[in-house]
């Protein structure tokens, strides 16, 4: 079972309440069940009693977990109850007991993983479905690299793996890896640029892993932006910056979103009350608003409720995904870097 | 009246709870079950350990509002039903256990921050908040609850009241109970009642205080306002190697008598030094007793107090100076001690034997405990830390520990022997004047110490029990009251 690839884990974290508080999912659900605790002491049940793992409410409160691993982040020893998720949803699938809702969605992934290019030059952007959702930030891009008079190609298309991996089809995604390698590969492009840090993880972590091979570099657009070095023409105004689960849990912290403010002479305020909570909306979980749309709204609320001035502030994300569920379900101005730092050119 | 999943009653008090909550937040899932049926106890972390079922609740609900809660109790009370109160299921004592199944009532949908009083310095919050998001807020605005215990991520400021909890900067702010102004508490039959708003008066005895340990046991705290605390404009901290637990406690008490009042004090002994403050720092430590302490408040009082502090540790009991920095890695890294793998787990056995004396009797407690754990059971170590210091006295944070191949397989011989050392350990403590316990709490585990503990004030608390919930549906069997 995958289960047992995360025996650290499922030994450790079922005895540690030191990481509830950041448990996006149960901070709003209020449930013991969503918690880093509890999630994995029902795992390790499941070595005792393998039948356990058909049980549904187990089953639904794997896939309900918001996967930012703040809580790996924030512990002291970096224990990795966020992969032991992600291993339960592939136990799951793979004993064919994955929920009907779950089904339905991959396949619907499965049938998206097919990608267009355009354009010339040594510049490939990638702008996925959620990228293409939040129609303003793929437009900010085009602007800016108008503006720099740098050509560049486009690719656009559907999943690239990463929310099928997320969901626990490994053998699928590793498939569509694979394609979408090639068709990077096959414009020569020598940098990928994506502006969604889902894609972003998947292209540097996923794809070496499923011995994808990629010819070119890749980069989240803040820090290929920041490399231009483009003078700014007006300060951005002052924001408040939502952290992205996977650029900073799951990729070490990026310096390129911060590289990107400064760039711009925004001044970056700080959100909330700390900066060890997720405010993503499940970035992580890639697509929980097709799991239960209502948890994302739950999460967008508490997260709306955290602003200092709700109708003024500027929320400044890295997240086209987050972008899109905050203006959904609340009347936050968000903006993504690329929004921000095309105002200011 | 116990509820069969079978009978179609379950279902009506099911459909009589929705009423008054709501589908979504009335819940019978296996999942939401389980986590409810184990808490930080060392028993039921065991039994599931060992594959064996650990008893679950009937139902779980998150109330809304203080009415909300009212409503449930009520309804309990009409059908006999057990309620047990959760907070953030932290208790080491077994206390928020659904033992007889019933309604576990998961208080952390009650997490508003209602006001913060910047004219009084208090805060008022509903009491499933988790401590560290409370503390978060009140920092946003520059104060803080002092209230910093090792569990401050995970326990609720409800589980705390319920249990007297106490953080790390108790020997200057005080325990939770020193910190509180007023309750509001839904009693065991449903009455919505407040304590006085300000915890001194004359106004006869103080019902605030008689809801502070109650453990779920007299009914559901629902409110509170808390005194809050500006930011200090310094906080420092030192420390020192004493050459024996003896000569670093002695220093430690007449820094209390001194009343130079530091904001913390702790000592490990000789064991505790060697094993887990080296492994923890990550650094050399001489053999002896590490002592730290420290102080907050204006610059130049911390550096006055510091300056007296420091005479007593260096002149009189000849403390070797580890400096600021050995004294600083110690506040930074205070939780680290409860993170994996710092912390004991199973398959371990290990209990934390929770005790607070006088200085007259602390350190004869200490060495009784010791004693007869060493003698009884040479399989287990004894280590210590004293924790919380007061004027008067301090808190032994004693712990026994077996490894697993001392632990006996058979779950119900590992329960039976673990009892065995609590029972010997806790009644060598008593007998010394020491009190079980400081800030744990009794839960399950220490229930049948009260009459021992209490002689004949005991039928006092049980009339208050019966007084306020007369058909004994708030956490039966817990706090030395009586079962179902
Ligand atoms: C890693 C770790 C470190 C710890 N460190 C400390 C520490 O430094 N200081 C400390 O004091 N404790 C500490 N504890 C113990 C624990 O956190 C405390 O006992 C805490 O008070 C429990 O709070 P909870 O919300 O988790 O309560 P629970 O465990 O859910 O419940 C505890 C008891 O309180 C009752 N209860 C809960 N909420 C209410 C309410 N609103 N009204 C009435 N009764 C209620 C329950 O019925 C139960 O009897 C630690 C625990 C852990 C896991
Ligand atoms: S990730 Fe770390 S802090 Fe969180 S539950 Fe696991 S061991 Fe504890």
């Amino acid at each position: 079972m995958h289960i047992e690839n995360y025996t650290d884990a499922t030994q450790n974290c079922r005895f540690c309440f030191m990481c509830r508080h950041l448990s996006g999912i149960g901070n709003v659900t209020f449930t013991e069940a969503d918690t880093p605790r509890v999630r994995a002491s029902m795992i390790y049940g499941i070595t005792l009693h393998p039948e356990k793992l058909s049980e549904p409410d187990f089953i639904d409160t794997i896939y309900r977990s918001d996967l930012s691993a703040a809580c790996r982040f924030h512990c002291v020893s970096h224990f990795d109850e966020n992969g032991l998720n992600l291993a339960a949803r592939a136990d799951i699938v793979e004993a064919g007991l994955a929920p009907e809702y779950v089904k339905v969605i991959a396949e619907e992934l499965k049938q998206s993983a097919k990608w267009s290019s355009s354009g010339q030059g040594n510049v490939l952007y990638f702008e996925d479905r959620y990228t293409s959702e939040a129609k303003t930030v793929s437009a900010a891009f085009r602007k800016i690299m108008k503006k720099a008079q740098i050509p560049y190609m486009t690719i656009q298309g559907g999943c690239i793996g990463k929310a099928l991996a997320v969901l626990g089809f490994g053998k699928d995604a590793k498939e569509v890896t694979q394609a979408f390698a090639a068709a990077v590969n096959a414009t020569g492009a020598k940098t990928l640029v994506v502006s969604n840090p889902a894609a972003y993880d998947a292209l540097t972590s996923d794809f070496p892993t499923f011995g994808a091979k990629l010819n070119a570099k890749v980069q989240h657009t803040s820090e290929y932006l920041a490399s231009l070095k483009l003078k700014v023409t007006q300060k951005a105004p002052a924001v408040y910056y939502l952290e992205s689960d996977f650029l900073k849990n799951y990729d070490g912290n990026l310096p390129g979103p911060r590289a990107l403010l400064k760039a711009m002479g925004a001044k970056v305020l700080p959100f909330g009350t700390n900066n060890e909570e997720s405010y993503t909306c499940a970035e992580g979980a890639v697509v929980l608003p097709k799991i239960d749309a209502t948890l994302v709204e739950k999460l967008a609320h508490y997260v709306a409720a955290r602003a200092d001035h709700p109708d003024e502030d500027v929320i400044a994300v890295a997240s086209p995904y987050t972008k899109i569920q905050l203006e959904k379900y609340t009347k936050l101005q968000v903006k993504t870097l690329e929004e921000l730092f095309a105002a200011a050119l | 009246m116990l509820v069969s999943k079978t009978s179609y009653m379950y279902e009506m008090i099911r459909t009589e709870l929705t009423d008054i909550l709501g589908a979504e937040f009335v819940r019978t899932g296996e999942a939401d079950k389980f986590g409810h049926s184990v808490d930080y106890y060392w028993v039921p972390e065991m039994w599931h350990d060992r594959g064996m079922e650990t008893p679950k609740p009937d139902f779980i609900v998150h109330p809304g509002s203080t009415e909300e809660v009212a409503k449930v109790v009520k309804l309990a009370n009409h059908y006999k039903i057990p309620v047990v109160p959760w907070g953030g299921g932290s208790g080491s004592q077994g206390g928020a256990l659904p033992i007889y199944g019933g309604i576990i009532v998961d208080m952390k949908r009650m997490n508003h921050f209602i006001k913060l009083d910047k004219e009084s310095l208090t805060v008022t919050c509903q009491t499933g908040i988790i401590a560290r998001h409370l503390e978060w807020q009140c920092n946003k605005e520059g104060y803080s609850t002092m209230h910093l215990p090792a569990s401050i991520a995970c326990a609720t400021i409800g589980g705390f009241l319920a249990h007297r909890g106490t953080g790390v900067l108790s020997t200057k702010y005080g325990k939770i109970e020193d910190m509180v102004m007023s309750l509001e508490v839904v009693t065991g039959t449903g009455e919505i009642i407040r304590t006085l708003p300000v915890p001194r008066h004359a106004s006869g005895p103080d019902l605030t205080m008689l809801f502070l340990g109650s453990e779920g046991t007299f009914g559901i705290i629902t409110e509170v306002t808390l005194k809050l605390q500006p930011q200090p404009e310094s906080r420092q901290f030192r420390a020192y190697i004493f050459k024996d637990f003896h000569t670093a406690m002695s220093a430690g008490a007449e820094l209390m008598r001194s009343r130079l009042q530091p904001c913390a004090v702790r000592l490990y002994d000789e064991e505790e030094t060697i094993h887990h403050v080296r492994k923890v720092f990550g650094m050399e430590l001489d053999q002896g007793a590490y002592l730290v302490f420290g102080f907050d408040g204006r610059t130049e009082i911390v550096d006055l107090q510091m300056k007296y502090a420091r005479e007593i540790m260096e002149k009189k009991y000849k403390g070797k100076d580890l400096g600021s920095k050995g004294g600083e890695l110690w506040w930074e890294n205070k939780y680290k001690f409860f993170y994996p793998p710092f912390m004991f787990h199973i398959p371990q056995a290990f209990g934390t034997l929770d005790t607070v004396a006088t200085f007259s009797n602390i350190e004869n407690v200490y060495w009784a405990m010791k004693k007869v754990v060493n003698e009884n059971f040479p399989a287990a170590r004894f280590i210590g830390h004293f924790s919380h210091w007061y004027e008067w006295g301090c808190m032994l944070y004693a712990r026994f520990i077996f490894e697993e191949k001392d632990v006996p397989k058979d779950p119900r011989e590992a329960v039976a022997l673990y009892n065995r050392v609590w029972d010997m350990a806790i009644r060598a403590a008593i007998a010394n004047g020491g009190v079980i316990n400081e800030h744990h709490g009794v839960g399950l585990k220490l229930g049948h110490f009260m009459k021992e503990l209490y002689g004949p004030a005991m039928p006092v608390l049980e009339g208050i029990k019966q007084q306020l919930d007369p058909n004994n549906i708030m956490n039966p069997g817990k706090l030395g009251f009586k079962g179902l």
